[in-house]
């Protein structure tokens, strides 16, 4: 299917249960073959957005397309070419991992091309009855589920939560092999330091309402170093902070903590002219810029009160 | 952890016929109603040829040619010697459209609640398949839950008359006996999917279900006890299944059975349009 708009298009949606507003007028579009995230925390609306595009709630207001197909007029034709993974994967307890697949293969309409390569290397057990998986057993099967037809979109709630690292590892692996066949993924989680591994760019969503939708690379450079140093001199937190770029500047013991953002040239040029004994930067976890984007309104909102 | 890739060439995914595969899966989940119901009609008509003899004997006319008793097998009864008579008021009466019409009920209202709980119906729904086919396959698989027990109640009638000498059962009148049942039963199946089409839980879906069944039978008993209330009997769907009177009279208002199925129609297509306007809970 050629469509020459994003693959997903959401435009101003709302969804509202009674007087409580869960979605609030959130666009956005996601490309061809990009790994999307959308980050919120719990509660900010990720799912109820990913379940009104797949039409199992309706949105009070605003359209969702995906592959140039409205996602409530034709949604039949549109879900042919997607692959989903809820957030909370729960299966009949009875039906074993076999009759699973069978059954929404089926439904489907395709058989399960992909099928034998996910057992293999999600190491899926599927004899045992549904009951007698654990959280995350049943999350592998939730993952064979979204992929084994080998959609070209993908919409994923979460799909890392209960596996352990080792095989987060290798379902990032995954991810990034299955955009590389061009395969669109759109997924959504709490927790930035999963998706900033796969993902091109990420929205953020807060109580409802779109934040921001930024490239991981601009997130990163927001983010910019941390640095540590140690001096041989007498140095002030202020002759620090005074440096561009250098914020959050924190003293502890002899050490001076601080966050740089941008080039580093001008600190480099600012601690020559000091004794420095130790001097340590790394890259600032994206984890803090994420949660600025929640705090900060709420800050904003205490110091006007 | 094995450590596959994923082949560069993957053959496009083959076609796969759908089948009926909600409805199958339906009638797998109800396999407990199910089997109580086939257990039960075959229960009751072999425990009908059991006592046959023994209740032959009794003389049980003025006892249950009463109103009261009327009202609770609902039909006039005659010639209590009979076996179509003894078949008519333990298999046939309103009682077993009670019991019968109430797995049915339970049945339908449970289906599609039943995968909100276990979780399938979104995964389902995110399929190249209409809630309006979601529906109508589970209110099929319903119907056949439905005949399913029929039918095993007629195989055991037809043991019945390998057992009791002489059971004069009139073949004909007996089908046409076991359709007013299954017109009572269509009712119940559109009264569960109805109620299934708007709850979330399976069991409150069944209960509620059950219960309009259940208030039907007393506004059947209360309406029978006399000429006062006798317009109850008229807005309860047990007047319209009187099931005993074929089999046993060989008599039937024809359009009666259609009530049921008419309304029980009109209860399946609401829940339909219920169910497609509605939000899906998450589970």
């Amino acid at each position: 299917m050629i469509t020459q708009e994003p693959v997903i298009v959401i435009d101003k949606l709302e969804k509202s249960y009674g007087k409580i507003q869960a979605v609030r007028g959130i666009s956005m579009s996601v490309e061809r073959s990009e790994i999307f995230g959308f980050l919120g925390p719990n509660g900010a609306g990720k799912t109820t957005t990913i379940r009104c595009m797949l039409d199992v709630i309706r949105p009070s207001a605003g359209t969702i397309r995906v592959l140039g197909m409205n996602a409530q007029r034709d949604k039949l034709a549109m879900h042919q070419h997607i692959g989903y993974l809820p957030g909370d994967v729960r299966l009949p307890g009875t039906m074993t991992g076999k009759q699973v697949i069978d059954y929404f293969s089926r439904l489907q309409g395709l058989e399960p091309v992909l099928l034998n390569d996910l057992i293999a290397r999600f190491d899926v057990e599927i004899k045992r009855p549904m009951k007698s998986y654990s959280k995350g057993m049943r999350q592998k099967i939730g993952i064979v589920l979204a992929f084994m037809c080998d959609p070209e979109v993908l919409i994923l709630d979460e799909p890392s939560s209960g596996l352990d690292p080792l095989l987060q590892k290798v379902f990032n692996e995954f991810l990034l092999e299955e955009q590389a066949r061009g395969k669109t993924i759109f997924m959504s989680s709490h927790i930035m330091s999963e998706v900033e591994k796969v993902c091109h760019r990420v929205a953020v969503i807060r109580k409802g309402e779109l934040v921001t939708v930024e490239e991981v690379e601009a997130l990163r450079e927001k983010a910019g170093q941390r640095v540590t140093v140690e001096f041989g001199d007498a140095v002030t937190e202020e002759e620090l902070a005074r440096i561009p770029g250098v914020n959050m500047v924190r003293k502890s013991n002899s050490s001076f903590h601080f966050n740089v953002r941008g080039s580093m040239d001008p600190l480099i040029k600012a601690l020559s002219q000091h004794e420095v004994a130790r001097l340590q930067a790394e890259e600032a976890p994206l984890e803090e810029v994420f949660l600025k984007f929640y705090e900060e309104p709420e800050k904003a909102t205490a110091t006007k009160q | 952890m094995a450590t596959t890739t994923i082949p560069k060439s993957i053959p496009v995914p083959k076609k796969r016929a759908q089948g009926l595969t909600v409805m199958v899966r339906t009638i797998i989940n109800a396999r407990t109603p199910l089997a109580m119901g086939c257990f039960y009609g075959a229960l009751i008509a072999l425990l009908s040829a059991a006592i046959y003899p023994a209740m032959s004997q009794v003389n049980v006319g003025a006892y249950l040619s009463s109103s009261f008793v009327s009202g609770l097998v609902g039909a006039h009864l005659t010639n209590f010697s009979a076996f179509p008579t003894i078949l008519g008021l333990e298999l046939y009466s309103s009682f077993d459209s009670l019991l019968f019409g109430g797995i049915l009920a339970w049945i339908g209202a449970a289906a599609l609640p039943l995968t909100i709980e276990n979780g399938t119906i979104d995964l389902a729904l995110s399929r190249p398949i209409s809630r309006t086919r979601y529906y109508l396959e589970s209110w099929l698989a319903v119907l056949i839950c439905g005949a399913i027990i029929g039918l095993v109640i007629v195989f055991a009638v037809w043991i019945d008359t390998l057992i009791v000498k002489n059971a004069d059962i009139n073949w004909q009148w007996l089908w046409i006996t076991q359709l007013v049942q299954w017109a009572f039963m269509f009712f119940a199946a559109g009264l569960g999917l109805f109620f299934g089409s708007f709850f979330n839980a399976s069991r409150a879906a069944g209960g509620a279900a059950v219960g309009i069944i259940a208030l039907g039978y007393l506004i059947q008993t209360f309406g029978t006890l006399s000429d006062k209330f006798s317009w109850l009997l008229k807005i309860g769907p047990f007047y319209y299944a009187p099931a005993t009177d074929p089999l046993i009279n060989h008599q039937l208002t024809w359009w009666y059975p259609w009530v049921l199925v008419v309304v029980g129609l009109v209860l399946g297509v609401v829940g339909l349009v219920v169910f497609n306007k509605r939000d899906l809970p998450s589970v």
